[in-house]
C-alpha cells in the first residue's frame, strides 16, 4: 500500500460511512487470502458504494478482493497485493421476484441459503450445489461459476443468469442482459463476468432462471465393484432415456467418508451415486430401468435414504473436509467423458506411488473430476503429484487446476495450469476492465 | 476498391471459381431475410481457416469492411455489407469434421445447416437442440453469430447453453480458440462473449457444439381457443404447475388459417388462438405433464385439446407452425416480424395492446409466437407501394417495442440487434453499458471494419428502427 492505512480508512469512511469501514485486525485477519491480510475491510451498502469503492482504489492503485461470504478465497493464484477487502454481504435486497415468470433479481450479498428459503416457498429452486454449500453468496457463485453434482442435470451458472449489474473500476455501475429469460440485445457480458473471479468487475446484482422442484427426488447406489464395469454403467446410464439430477462415481475412501467410517477395507470400489427427480410413478420407473442397468453387468443397486446431506458433504468437498484433514488439497479436473475412468486409474495408481490417501468424486455424466488428497505423509509431494496428474488430462484432451490447497503449494504450482492461444485475448480483455490491476490482481489464469 | 481489382486478389487465396464480383451475382448478396441493403464488393467462399485469415489480411491491407454470411437466413440485416467490402460466404465450409457421440459432441465448420447436424446424429438417438424456424437453410456459424433460439429454447437453452468451444479468425487475421471440447477449461468464457456477437468481433471458423440424447417420448398437444386471452393465461398458468414444456408457441386465428391454407395442417380455421405445446422425457413423466397440461387448458377455456396421434401429424403441426412466415407471405405482399421479449405473465396485456395498435394504426397484425419463454413476434402486414403505410407500420412496430421495454423486456429475444435494432440499443442500455460494450467491440474491431454498422447504435438515428422497410422485407 503506498498510501497510509490511516488516510485510505479515512477517505473510504467518507465514501461510506465510518460503520462500514474497518482497519483492525479482529476484522481484517479472516479475511486473508492465501495468508495475506487486507489493510482495511469495507462493507458497502449500495451498488453505487462499490463503484465508489473501485474506483477509489482505481485512483490510488489499491488493490481490491471482492468477496461475498469467503467461501472460495483459496480458489485462485496467492494474490499480487491485497489492500482493501471488499465485503459485499450486505447486498442482499431483493430487487424484483414474480415467481411465475420464473425469474428474480437479488442483490449479490444474499446467500444461497436465504435465496432457496424464498423462492421454495413459490416450490421453486436454483438448481445449484456449489461450493461453499449454502452459506455461499449469490455473486461469488457466479463470480467463480461454481456449480456441483446437480450440473449434470441443469448445467451450471452459466446457463442460468439472465442478467446482471456491475461495478467497474471507474466508478459505474454497467448493467449487462435483462430479467427475461431469452434475450439477445448486446453483447453477453455477464458469460464473461460469470467465472471471472472477480477480476474485471464487481458483480453487484443478478437476474437468475428459476426451477420447479422435482415432486419427489431418489439417489441410488450402484456398486461397481471396478473402474471397468463403472465405465459400462456410465455408458449406459447416458444411453439409456433416464436423465440423472446427479452422477457421481466415487471411490472407497469416498463412500467411506461419507458414512463417517474411517477404514475402507471390505467396501467395493467404485460406487455410482444417481439422483434422480420427478413424481413417484416416474422415480418407480427409473428404479426398474437403473435395476436392470446394474444387473446387466453384475452391478448391485440400492436406494439411500438421508441422501442429502451426503450430497452437500460431495458439493462442498474442501469445507467438509477441512476440520478432520487440515492440509486437504483438492483439484479439479475436466475431461472429455470418455477419459474419466482412465484418469481416476491413473490418479489410484499416481497416488499410491506417493503415499497419498486419496478420495475421489467424479461427476462423470459432465467429465469433471474431484481429487482430494486427505494428507501428505513425510516425504510425498502433492506438488509433484498434481504436476503429473495435469499432465495426464492434458494427454487425454483435458485439464487440471488446484481448487484448495495451502498458500505454500501455490509457490510451487501454478494452480490454473495450462493456457490457449486465447490468453493474450484474456489479457486485453482484463486491461479494458481494469486498466490499473486492481482488482484481485494475479488471482486467475497466468497472474491476471 | 473496384471489384475485378479485388476479385482478383482474392481468386489468388481461393481459386477463380470462390469468387463473385459482377453486378449480377452480387446483387443476390445484397439482402437477408430483413432487407436489401447495398452489395458487398466482392463475395468470396473460402474452404478452411487458412482462407479466411488470408482474406483477412487482403481486407487488412486494403481497409476493407468484412461480413460473414451463412444461408443469409438473418432477420435483423446481420450479413448484409452495409458499407460494401468482402462478404464471406460459408457454403463451402459445411464439413461436419467429427461427431463424437460418446462425448456428446460434434466439432463442425461454420457453414453446416442446423438440420443437416441433427440428421447426421438422429439414427444414433441424437440431435442438436436449437431449431430456429429456419434450421433446414440457415448454418451453424449464422446461429452462434446471432445466439439463435428456437421453440425447443424453452427448455433446453439457445445456442449458446450448447457451445463448447470456438475457432475464430479476428479481423487481423489472428487465429484463436476460445473455450475447449468439454465445460470449464479455466480462463475468461471468451465463447460465451463471442456466441451472439453478430459477426463483429471475430469469424468462426469452427465450432465444437453438445449433441443431445433423443428424448424416450414425445407428445404435442393442440390446445384451441375461442378467446386469445385464454390462451394467454394458459402459458403462466402451466408454469405455474411446475411443468417446462419443451416447447410452448402461440398462433393467432389470422396466421392458423394463414398456415392452415399453405400447409394443410388440421389446424381448426374458426378459432382465435391455438397452443401448440410440447412434452417430453420418460415416457410416464410425458403422459403425467401432458394430462396436467390438458386440464389447465381447459380450466382456461380451451374448447378442445388434441393431441397428436402419430409422428406423421407431430410432424405436420410443426411444418405449419415452422412455415407459418412463409405462409403468411402467400397472403400479404409484405410484412414486417417483430422479436421483443416480456415476462410471459404479462402476455395477455400485451396482446391487448398489440390488438389496440390494429385499430390505432389502422394495419393488421398476425401473433405467432414462444409464448412459453415471452418472445413475441408480431406480424405487421403492409404493401411496400403504400408509403403512408409504411409510416404506420414503423410506429406500430416501435409502439410494441417500447411497450415490451416498459414491462422489464428485451428488444430481441433471438433474431439479433443487427442493422435494424442497433438504434434501439439505448432503450434498453445506458450509456455506460453501451461505451463497456464499445470498448469490447473495439478490443477486437478496433478499425471497425468487421460488419459495421451492426449491434451498436451508428448514432446517426437514435431510438429508430432500421432497414426493415426500405423496400425489402418480403416474405
Amino acid at each position: 500500500m503506498t498510501v497510509a492505512v490511516d488516510s485510505v480508512r479515512a477517505d473510504l469512511a467518507a465514501l461510506l460511512g465510518e460503520s462500514r469501514v474497518h482497519s483492525e485486525a479482529a476484522v481484517c485477519a479472516p479475511l486473508a487470502v492465501d495468508g495475506k491480510a487486507p489493510q482495511v475491510a469495507v462493507f458497502p451498502a449500495a451498488a453505487e458504494q462499490v463503484a465508489a469503492v473501485l474506483h477509489y482504489a482505481s485512483e490510488h492503485q489499491l488493490a481490491v478482493i471482492p468477496q461475498g461470504h469467503g467461501t472460495k478465497l483459496s480458489l485462485g493464484s496467492v494474490p499480487r497485493q491485497y489492500d482493501i477487502a471488499l465485503s459485499l454481504r450486505d447486498l442482499k435486497r431483493v430487487i424484483h421476484y414474480e415467481p411465475a415468470d420464473l425469474t428474480i433479481s437479488v442483490e449479490a450479498g444474499i446467500t444461497l441459503g436465504e435465496f432457496q428459503n424464498l423462492v421454495g416457498q413459490s416450490n421453486l429452486w436454483l438448481p445449484l450445489d456449489p461450493r461453499g454449500g449454502a452459506e455461499s453468496s449469490i455473486g461469488g457463485i457466479i463470480a467463480a461459476n461454481a456449480a456441483g453434482p446437480l450440473r449434470q442435470g441443469f448445467g451450471g451458472p452459466r446457463d442460468m443468469v439472465i442478467g446482471l449489474k456491475i461495478a467497474t473500476t471507474d466508478g459505474k455501475i454497467a448493467k449487462t442482459g435483462g430479467r427475461v429469460v431469452k434475450n439477445v440485445a448486446g453483447y453477453d457480458l455477464g458469460k464473461l463476468l460469470t467465472g471471472s473471479l472477480g477480476t474485471l468487475g464487481v458483480i453487484v446484482e443478478a437476474s437468475l432462471k428459476l426451477f420447479p422442484k422435482p415432486p419427489e427426488r431418489a439417489t441410488f447406489m450402484m456398486r461397481a465393484g471396478t473402474l471397468g464395469i463403472a465405465r459400462e454403467l456410465r455408458r449406459s446410464i447416458l444411453r439409456s432415456p433416464l436423465d440423472p439430477m446427479r452422477l457421481v462415481l466415487l471411490d472407497a475412501t469416498a463412500t467411506a467418508l461419507l458414512d463417517d467410517s474411517t477404514k475402507a477395507p471390505d467396501r467395493p470400489d467404485a460406487e455410482l451415486w444417481i439422483e434422480l427427480g420427478g413424481s413417484h410413478r416416474v422415480i418407480e420407473r427409473c428404479m426398474l430401468e437403473l435395476r436392470q442397468l446394474a444387473s446387466a453387468v453384475g452391478a448391485t443397486l440400492a436406494r439411500r435414504e438421508d441422501a442429502e446431506v451426503a450430497w452437500e458433504r460431495m458439493s462442498n468437498l474442501a469445507h467438509w473436509l477441512q476440520p478432520k484433514y487440515r492440509d486437504v488439497t483438492v483439484l479439479k479436473v475436466a475431461l472429455p467423458l470418455v477419459a474419466t475412468e482412465e484418469f481416476l486409474s491413473r490418479a489410484q495408481q499416481e497416488a499410491e506411488s506417493e503415499k497419498i490417501a486419496l478420495a475421489s468424486f467424479a461427476q462423470v455424466g459432465v467429465g469433471i473430476v474431484h481429487l482430494c488428497a486427505l494428507q501428505e505423509t513425510l516425504g510425498t509431494s502433492i506438488g509433484a503429484w498434481a504436476l503429473r496428474l495435469r499432465q495426464a488430462a492434458a494427454g487425454l484432451g483435458g485439464s487440471l487446476i488446484i481448487e484448495h490447497c495451502q498458500a505454500d503449494l501455490k509457490g510451487q504450482v501454478d494452480v490454473w495450469g495450462a493456457k490457449g492461444d486465447d490468453l493474450d485475448v484474456m489479457r486485453k480483455m482484463k486491461a479494458v476492465w481494469d486498466p490499473q490491476a486492481v482488482l484481485s490482481p494475479g488471482r486467475f489464469v497466468d497472474g491476471i | 476498391m473496384k471489384s475485378n481489382a479485388l476479385a482478383k486478389e482474392l481468386a489468388r487465396i481461393v481459386g477463380e471459381d470462390g469468387v463473385l464480383w459482377r453486378d449480377e451475382d452480387l446483387m443476390l448478396y445484397e439482402y437477408d431475410a430483413l432487407s436489401s441493403m447495398r452489395q458487398p464488393d466482392a463475395v468470396v467462399f473460402p474452404r478452411k481457416t487458412e482462407h479466411v485469415v488470408q482474406i483477412a489480411k487482403l481486407a487488412l491491407r486494403h481497409g476493407l469492411p468484412m461480413v460473414a454470411r451463412g444461408a443469409g437466413t438473418g432477420l435483423s440485416g446481420g450479413s448484409v455489407a452495409t458499407e460494401g467490402g468482402i462478404l464471406l460466404g460459408f457454403s463451402r465450409m459445411k464439413q461436419i469434421l467429427e461427431i463424437d457421440l460418446e462425448n456428446q459432441r460434434a466439432r463442425v465448420q461454420p457453414g453446416v445447416v442446423n438440420l443437416d447436424l441433427s440428421l447426421a446424429v438422429a439414427d444414433d438417438g441424437y440431435y442438436y437442440a436449437p431449431d430456429p424456424s429456419s434450421q433446414k437453410a440457415c448454418t451453424i456459424g449464422g446461429n452462434v453469430a446471432e445466439n439463435s433460439g428456437g421453440p425447443h429454447t424453452l427448455a433446453y437453452g439457445v445456442t449458446v447453453n450448447h457451445v463448447l468451444g470456438l475457432e475464430l479468425v479476428l479481423p487481423d487475421g489472428e487465429v484463436i480458440h476460445t473455450g475447449a471440447s468439454h465445460w470449464a477449461r479455466p480462463g475468461y468464457d471468451l465463447s460465451g462473449v463471442f456466441v451472439g456477437s453478430e459477426g463483429t468481433l471475430g469469424i468462426v471458423t469452427e465450432a465444437t457444439v453438445r449433441l443431445s440424447r433423443k428424448p424416450e417420448a414425445v407428445k404435442t398437444l393442440l390446445a384451441i381457443y375461442n378467446e386469445v386471452v385464454g390462451a394467454t393465461r394458459t402459458v403462466a398458468a402451466i408454469t405455474a404447475k411446475g411443468i417446462t414444456p419443451a416447447a410452448l408457441e402461440m398462433m393467432d386465428g389470422f396466421c392458423l388459417r394463414a398456415v392452415e391454407d399453405a400447409v394443410h395442417a388440421g389446424y381448426p380455421r374458426d378459432c382465435a388462438a391455438v397452443l401448440l405445446i410440447e412434452v417430453e422425457g420418460l415416457k410416464e413423466a410425458v403422459e403425467e405433464h401432458a394430462d396436467e397440461i390438458e386440464a389447465v387448458c381447459r380450466e382456461n377455456l380451451a374448447r378442445d385439446v388434441r393431441r397428436a396421434k402419430s409422428a406423421e401429424e407431430r410432424d405436420l403441426l410443426w411444418k405449419g407452425r415452422k412455415g407459418a412466415f412463409g405462409a403468411i407471405g402467400r397472403i400479404t405482399p409484405n410484412f414486417y416480424v417483430q422479436d421483443g421479449v416480456i415476462p410471459r405473465t404479462r402476455l395477455p396485456e400485451m396482446l391487448d395492446f398489440i390488438g389496440s395498435l390494429e385499430k390505432k394504426y389502422d394495419l393488421h397484425i398476425g401473433n405467432i409466437f414462444h409464448a412459453g419463454d415471452g418472445n413475441l413476434h408480431p406480424l405487421i402486414m403492409y404493401d411496400e407501394r403504400n408509403r403512408d403505410q409504411i409510416g404506420r407500420v414503423i410506429k406500430a412496430a416501435k409502439d410494441i417495442i417500447t411497450r415490451c421495454v416498459e414491462m422489464g423486456g428485451s428488444i430481441t429475444g433471438e433474431h439479433g440487434v443487427g442493422l435494424e435494432k442497433s438504434d434501439l440499443m439505448p432503450l434498453i442500455f445506458s450509456e455506460v453499458d453501451l461505451e463497456l460494450m464499445g470498448r469490447i467491440k473495439n478490443l477486437f474491431n478496433p478499425q471497425g471494419r468487421l460488419n459495421p454498422g451492426k449491434l451498436l447504435p451508428t448514432g446517426k438515428m437514435c431510438g429508430e428502427l432500421r432497414g426493415g422497410l426500405m423496400g425489402g422485407g418480403t416474405a
